[in-house]
């Protein structure tokens, strides 16, 4: 069995026929997982300094040295890493006095934080398999961005306390801006509201719990899903980047529903993380520093939206970026700022980043051609073999050697 | 027409950007934008048709498809390096970029979609 | 997908019984339960039913893939998330160690199955929707997000 680092699911569950260094059959990956092992033999990184196609070793050495006289570095990515390789991204941050952050910082950062902090209680996706009975999808479309959430986890299989799976013992809702192919298989159970309309429905739903009149069109369709959320033995919401950014800086918002419904009957959140471990990474960063996310080791630690990536981009004076793509990512706008300053870019594939950086490393895909351990959407500990053999080192590898040369 | 612009995720695009970041079929999904059948009247804009979309952090253009759907006054594009050309980069104290909620302005237009190529020339221009 | 009054209309129409039917209707319900073959009428293949023929064949192209349950996979569609392959009751029956509970098939007598990103279909005869005591079951469709599988 092999591990698929395509998504925050981190299937374990995967078959996979190799011929030789070549994949020629697989089993049970989506489609997006599948892109990613496809993915092994298309558009690889090669070694780069200064726009000459060189070795690692010099490309690393090149680095090293950048690094070394770098006054203002930022290391960013690592949603895509192995844990062993983030530990030594953290541990080089320190040794550069660098900014480190992570893609967290520009989607679902604020709601990882509450959860890895316990400010909202969370559980793991076993757990909602066992006993989740009421599922809120709320901004997400998991259908297209983790194609196996509801067949592995979440509305479709039988659990230990739910033995006939979705059509009797569960109920999913799903709350969106857009009608997505999730909301063509949750068609009656589907609360479209505008864009920004999540705090509006978060007030609506708290009239309803304190046996108030909400103010909505269908005041009817909110009281019935209001009494089905309150009957629930396990409830979950799983909210997506449509939340995040809704209700970015009001997440307290979001922590007000959960609390409220806490008072009656048990409700966790899972937060549909993209990357397959940016919780790896808020999680090792928040053992070590109390941070998930935008924090300087420049004068010991400091944290702040001015160490956020978005921020660092414009003051930096190098950035390492780690198996990201900001450049493609980010706004075009902070793109362009960073793509003035000298970028050091470790990943397997050539990006819009590698293009337009001073050296590139290429490195092993992780889950296929190098292994580690990563943690799943909810937190759990996925560890993983590498199942191909490869030429380019792992993340973990490059760091180490750097750290080394350093 | 005056739209507001709202980014997402489709599994084709996610697939294609697995990948090849730098392939046809990548700028095939992303490059695109989801318009309401009534708004495309309005605008102008026939499917197929290339389109100028503007906001106040840049402009772009991309092809436009009329959704099954009704969603007057919401466009959808797939989250891109073609959609970031819009996202302000100016963000507020949370420094979260506003990728979901764009207002901008929809024409039709004779200009060309941009390769990545083309994006990547303007980043450092 | 094509109709049988679709079919019908490119037909004959003369209820010569020659493809063993009473009408001409009733073959174009056969062909489209896949009980019978285009072949089976002998006067379509005449010359001045060729353009017909040439329809005929186009329109049924698609429906020749279909299982012997008239089950229809569209690959470029499918996503590939298992919905159906969790929600099949045959599957669960089948398997209870692994498609019952969300996991990969562990055993081989499920129907469906994900291979290289698409959905698969085994042992079509284990369908519910198989043989003359055929129940209408559509967990498979109902919880497909993109209409990738299909009944005809």
């Amino acid at each position: 069995m092999a591990v698929c680092t395509g998504c925050s699911l981190l299937c374990d569950d995967i078959e996979v026929s190799i011929d030789g260094r070549s994949i020629t059959r697989t089993k049970n990956l989506c489609r997006k997982g599948f892109g990613r092992y496809r993915s092994l033999t298309s558009d690889r990184s090669v070694p780069r300094v200064d726009g000459r196609q060189t070795s690692i070793q010099e490309a690393i050495s090149r680095a090293a040295e950048m690094l070394r006289n770098a006054r203002r570095p930022m290391l960013f990515g690592w949603s895509c890493s192995t844990l062993e390789a983030q530990r030594k991204g953290i541990e080089l941050a320190r040794r550069a006095r660098a900014i480190i952050d992570d893609t967290s910082s520009i989607c679902q950062g604020e709601i990882v934080d509450m959860i890895i902090r316990r400010d909202i209680p969370s559980c793991t996706l076993d757990d909602v398999r066992n006993y989740g009975d009421t599922l809120i999808f709320w901004g997400c479309d998991p259908s297209s961005s983790h194609p196996r959430h509801m067949s592995r986890f979440s509305y479709y299989p039988r659990g230990e306390k739910l033995q006939r799976g979705h059509e009797e013992d569960r109920t999913a809702f799903l709350i969106d801006i857009r009608a997505s192919p999730t909301a063509k298989i949750l068609a009656g159970n589907f609360v479209q509201i505008p864009p920004g309309g999540d705090s509006d429905l978060i007030d609506a739903m708290l009239a309803v719990l304190d046996g108030k009149i909400p103010k909505v069109k269908d005041k009817k369709a909110l009281i019935s899903m209001m009494n089905t959320l309150k009957k629930a033995d396990m409830g979950v919401i799983f909210p997506g980047l449509g939340l995040a950014y809704s209700l970015k800086g009001r997440m307290d918002r979001l922590k007000a529903l959960v609390d409220r419904l806490n008072e009656t009957t048990r409700y966790n959140v899972i937060s549909m993380v993209g990357h397959y471990n940016m919780r790896g990474f808020n999680q090792l960063l928040f053992d070590e520093t109390g941070f998930i996310n935008r924090v300087s080791f420049a004068d010991g630690v400091n944290h702040g939206p001015m160490y956020s990536v978005v921020e660092a981009s414009k003051s930096c004076d190098l950035a390492m970026i780690v198996g990201s793509d900001p450049i493609s990512s980010l706004p075009a706008g902070i793109a362009k700022a960073l793509a003035r300053v000298p970028m050091i870019t470790l990943d397997p594939h050539r990006t819009l980043t590698t293009e337009l950086s001073r050296v590139v490393i290429p490195t092993a895909l992780s889950g296929i051609e190098a292994g580690g351990s990563a943690l799943r959407m909810d937190g759990v500990r996925i560890e993983f073999d590498a199942i191909v053999k490869s030429e380019y080192p792992s993340d973990e590898e490059v760091l180490s050697r750097i750290l080394e040369e350093i | 027409m005056r739209v507001t612009i709202v980014t997402f995720r489709d599994i084709f695009q996610s697939e294609a950007q697995e990948i090849d970041r730098f392939s046809e079929e990548y700028r095939k999904m992303s490059a695109v934008v989801f318009l309401d059948k009534s708004d495309a009247v309005k605008a102008g804009v026939k499917e197929g048709a290339n389109v100028l979309v503007e906001s106040d952090n840049g402009r772009v253009v991309v092809v436009a498809r009329i959704s099954e759907n009704a969603h007057p006054g919401l466009a959808f594009m797939p989250n891109s390096p073609w959609s970031n050309r819009l996202v302000p980069a100016k963000t507020d104290d949370t420094r979260i970029p506003s990728y979901k909620s764009i207002s901008a302005e929809i024409s039709a237009t004779e200009d060309k979609v941009p390769t990545v190529e083309d994006l990547l020339r303007e980043m450092v221009s | 997908m094509v109709s049988a009054m679709e079919i019908y209309q490119l037909t004959p129409k003369l209820n010569c019984k020659k493809c063993g039917l009473p009408t001409c209707m009733a073959f174009a319900v056969a062909l489209l339960a896949r009980e019978k073959q285009i072949e089976d009428c002998t006067p379509l293949l005449e010359p001045k039913y060729e353009a017909k023929l040439k329809k005929l064949r186009e329109v049924m192209a698609p429906v020749a893939g279909a299982t012997e349950t008239g089950l229809i996979i569209h690959d470029e569609r499918c996503y590939g998330c298992g919905n159906c392959v969790v929600a099949c009751p045959v599957n669960v029956a089948n398997d209870p160690k692994g498609s019952a509970i969300g996991l990969g098939p562990k055993s081989d007598k499920v129907i469906l199955i994900v291979e290289d990103g698409v959905v698969k279909c085994l042992n079509p005869k284990e369908c519910r929707r198989f043989g003359p005591n055929r129940i209408l079951c559509n967990l498979c469709t109902a919880t497909c997000p993109s209409k990738a599988i299909e009944f005809v």
